[in-house]
């Protein structure tokens, strides 16, 4: 799958893979299922039954049709097998089915990506992978449920017997920092009460231990249950239990916990443990992350275009959030948010045609020496240029993160709203008085300056010597703007943009990172300690980071003295060159 | 570009604010006030309690028309909050969208220096010597407008993604949906009871 | 071909070596102290490769 384009025009290549069944044909009749030889965990079951090559993923499945999946299968050679073509009455099997790419034109995108189930595997303590009757809460879904694999008749894996004494175990994959999960799933606590109500309902003489952190139930009717669930019998014990023992004879599991009410060490025997796991950001995420030149916050879920107002809305333009993706939440949540992003890209489509901000390059023809180089440097291919001929901007390709202005040595590139006589101006006008006292920061719009917003929303303190400058995209930054701060006395000069992953500009910040080199060359060459030149990558999230840099920048400034500054105002100031070289030295002067 | 009509060369206003006590509680204000009135081309400088209400926004209408105000300088929060707000303010009062720049006193200065009144008095004041600078630059420039493919592409289907598929398609938008399992669903329908209603997934 | 590059770190002065695959695109960070402000230093071409012991391996 592949996303191009902007709001209002973004263009979708996505892979339609192939089924090998034609969903239109398929009855659902179940004949080829039956002959097929192949035998697979069935994944719908999280594993506990089986089913074919050619499957139904499950009854209610949308598109009611079955699958051949082509990596189980024996064969397409009809030599190998091709049993299920052969029974198939309607005959929509078609080994020969291939993926294909369909384009699709749309104006908006909704990101809805949903949530990866913690696979406790690595959290060795509860014995999830070395005890039969140790299952997670997703299992447990499969083993209650009428169209589970022991349809809905409760019983555990090790001797099919029904369990009386079950014993949760919440935050397994949640609020653990150490396993680099520290945030609450916020479904598992609710989860486990309705597990204990189902219970309760299902088999009265079922006896439900909870071991939880804190019982989060602040939703509508949420406390409601938890009083329900206890009534129902179900104890609830503060405490994460640390280590688990099997009897190997009859399969049984005992917890040792630490009750922190009582401030005892526990020890309580159950006949299945069952985990209640959390719930993380998909697999697919960083993928989707890079199409959509989206961000994500430091628990790994998607940043939102503003926490509190706008929830849904991505940092690009015309893209959308809904669901698990952007925080955990349940279902009711998700289909509020759902909601709320089909009616934001609604009024979007509605409109019929948005506005883009007048941020786009400009080249002035006359100047303009047909070198190329704003053309090479552009992540959208929105500048076409032929040897010998002027470089042409394509307005609506544009995005405006001024990289081709700041590549273009003869000044031929303006852009619109962020000039380089805006940028020189407001230099020399922040630098006009004890610009030794300072430290210039240029941050770009989307990642730095909202980190620097990010540390004044969360109160984070840092000192107050530095003076921030915003910049679309960090590649915004001539080497000639860096110069001026320094010429203007500056004692250090931050550049800041976004992590790689999230540069909103495709790749453009690696000019910047290409810009930086070379600067830290020339100061060096000029005699000038290139260490006061600093380059720092700090996503919208990492407030925390920019306050940390402003310290070290601070600490940083404080080593330059004023001799230095004096010197290097000397040493960097624009030379007349020989005439061969007029043109660059006045592409300097800019 | 015609960002002077009435030929009267620069006329920029400066509006500080105060946000309450959010940027006056650790910025001096009135300081900042009385120092950007002696920038150059500053032909208002006005101290406001809250300059994105409806009595700020309005104060700016007035001074605009007032003192034939050709830039405008907002010095309160993060232009990522309220860049629009004011860009609206002033095309309100007859002035191009682009001629409005903001300093940021609240988020990158007051918020992250309390303990330093001086010091963030003294870096707010450049703040809005930077802003006047590049105000005193600034063009007028008129937005490009696009059309929109009316068709959206919703990336999932799990509850979250056909939810939102099905209300874009109810109002009557033509809707594209992906997922990349063989059925739409998600992690919704592997579940059975849900809550709080205890009743099927599916 | 991956060559040992040399690079330094303009924050805490912290000199290292790192293979660096060719063509590759790689947000760096100073393994001392974070710092993204990591200076790719250049081979000299005039000293060779004798006192780089190691410097440029497969």
């Amino acid at each position: 799958m592949n996303v191009s384009g902007y709001i209002g025009n973004f263009t979708a290549e996505i892979r339609r893979k192939a089924r090998y069944v034609d969903p239109e044909a398929c009855t659902a009749c179940a004949e080829c299922a039956q002959v097929c030889p192949v035998v697979k965990p069935d994944e719908y079951q999280m594993g506990l039954s089986s089913r074919k090559a050619i499957y139904i993923p499950y009854p209610q499945a949308v598109p009611s049709s079955y699958i051949l999946n082509m990596e189980d299968c024996l064969g397409t050679n009809p030599i190998a097998c091709g049993k299920c073509a052969e029974v198939c009455e309607p005959d929509c099997i078609n080994y020969d089915d291939r993926d294909i790419i369909v384009k699709r034109d749309v104006g908006a995108v909704i990101v809805a990506i949903g949530a990866d189930v913690y696979d406790p595997t690595e959290m060795d303590e509860y014995g999830y992978t070395r005890f039969d009757n140790v299952i997670t809460s997703m299992e447990f879904e499969r083993l209650i449920c009428a169209g589970g694999p022991t349809l809905g008749h409760f019983v555990r894996p090790s001797d099919h017997e029904r369990p009386k004494r079950i014993g949760f175990i919440q935050c397994v994959g949640s609020r653990n920092p150490s396993i680099g999960r520290p945030y609450c799933s916020n479904i598992c606590c609710m989860n486990t009460i309705k597990d204990t109500l189902l219970l309760a309902d299902h088999y009265p003489d079922v006896e439900c231990t909870v071991f939880y952190q804190d019982i989060r139930a602040f939703g509508k009717s949420f406390e409601d249950m938890f009083q329900r669930s206890k009534e129902a019998g179900t104890r609830y014990i503060r405490g994460i239990p640390g280590d688990i023992e099997e009897d190997t004879e009859t399969g049984n599991l005992t917890l040792i916990a630490e009750n922190t009410t009582s401030g005892k060490i526990e020890r309580h025997e159950f006949d299945m443990v069952i985990l209640s796991v959390g719930v993380g950001p998909p697999k697919d995420l960083a993928k989707i992350s890079s199409l959509l030149t989206l961000s994500k916050t430091s628990d790994g879920f998607f940043m939102e275009s503003h926490p509190k107002l706008k929830p849904v809305d991505a940092p690009t333009r015309g893209v959308f959030f809904s669901g698990f993706c952007e925080s955990p939440k349940d279902i009711k949540d998700s289909v509020c948010q759902a909601g709320a992003a089909a009616s934001r890209a609604g009024a979007l489509l509605n409109a019929g045609q948005v506005h883009i901000e007048a941020i786009t390059s400009v080249i002035d023809a006359d100047a303009c020496k047909k070198c190329g180089v704003c053309a090479s440097v552009c992540p959208y291919g929105a500048i076409t240029w032929k040897k010998g001929e002027v470089a042409v901007v394509i307005d609506a390709a544009c995005a405006g993160c001024g990289n081709c202005g700041a590549a273009c040595k003869f000044d031929a590139i303006t852009m619109r709203h962020f000039t380089d006589a805006q940028y020189m101006a407001q230099i020399r006008a922040i630098l006009a008085e004890d610009p030794q006292d300072k430290v210039f920061v240029f941050a770009c719009n989307w990642c730095s300056y909202s980190g620097a917003d990010m540390a004044g929303i969360s109160r984070m303190q840092y000192p107050a010597s530095n003076r921030i400058v915003r910049t679309m995209c960090s590649a915004r930054v001539s080497e000639d703007m860096v110069l001026e701060a320094f010429r203007c006395g500056a004692p250090v000069v931050l550049v800041s943009g976004c992590h790689y992953a999230d540069c909103h500009y495709i790749t453009a910040n690696r000019q910047t990172v290409q810009r930086v080199q070379r600067l830290w060359n020339k100061l060096e060459k000029a005699g000038v300690r290139p260490e006061r030149l600093q380059l720092e990558w700090i996503s919208a999230a990492e407030g925390q980071k920019f306050a940390k840099v402003m310290a070290q920048m601070e600490e940083l400034r404080k080593t330059v003295t004023e001799e230095e500054i004096e010197y290097t105002i000397e040493a960097l100031k624009p030379k007349p060159r020989k005439p061969k070289k007029e043109k660059e030295a006045a592409a300097v002067a800019g | 570009m015609d960002s002077d009509p009435k030929g009267d060369g620069l006329r920029v206003g400066v509006f500080v604010c105060d946000c309450g006590l959010n940027i006056a509680g650790t910025v001096d204000t009135q300081a900042v006030t009385d120092y950007a009135a002696t920038l150059p081309d500053v032909v208002c400088a006005i101290r406001n309690r809250y300059t994105c209400a409806d009595p700020g926004q309005n104060e700016i209408k007035k001074a605009i028309a007032e003192h034939r105000l050709n830039r405008v300088v907002i010095a309160s929060c993060t232009p990522l909050q309220h860049e629009p707000t004011f860009r609206t303010c002033v095309a309100e009062a007859g002035l191009n969208r682009y001629l409005m720049e903001m300093a940021n006193l609240r988020e990158q200065c007051s918020w992250v220096h309390p303990s330093d009144m001086e010091g963030a008095t003294r870096k707010a004041k450049d703040l809005v010597a930077g802003a006047v600078a590049r105000a005193r630059n600034l063009q007028p420039h008129d937005d490009l407008s696009v059309p929109v493919t009316k068709r959206a592409l919703v990336i999932g289907g799990g509850i979250a993604g056909m939810e939102a598929a099905l209300e874009l398609a109810d109002s009557g938008h033509q809707v594209v949906l992906v997922e990349k399992e063989a059925s739409i669903g998600g992690i919704m329908a592997q579940l059975d009871k849900t809550y709080p209603t205890m009743d099927c997934s599916i | 071909m991956a060559t040992m590059e040399n690079f330094k770190c303009m924050l805490c002065g912290h000199e290292y070596q790192e293979l660096v695959e060719e063509g590759e695109d790689k947000e760096r960070s100073c393994p001392k102290c974070r710092s993204n402000s990591i200076r790719h230093l250049k081979k000299r071409a005039s000293q060779g490769d004798s006192d780089d012991k190691g410097k440029k391996t497969e």
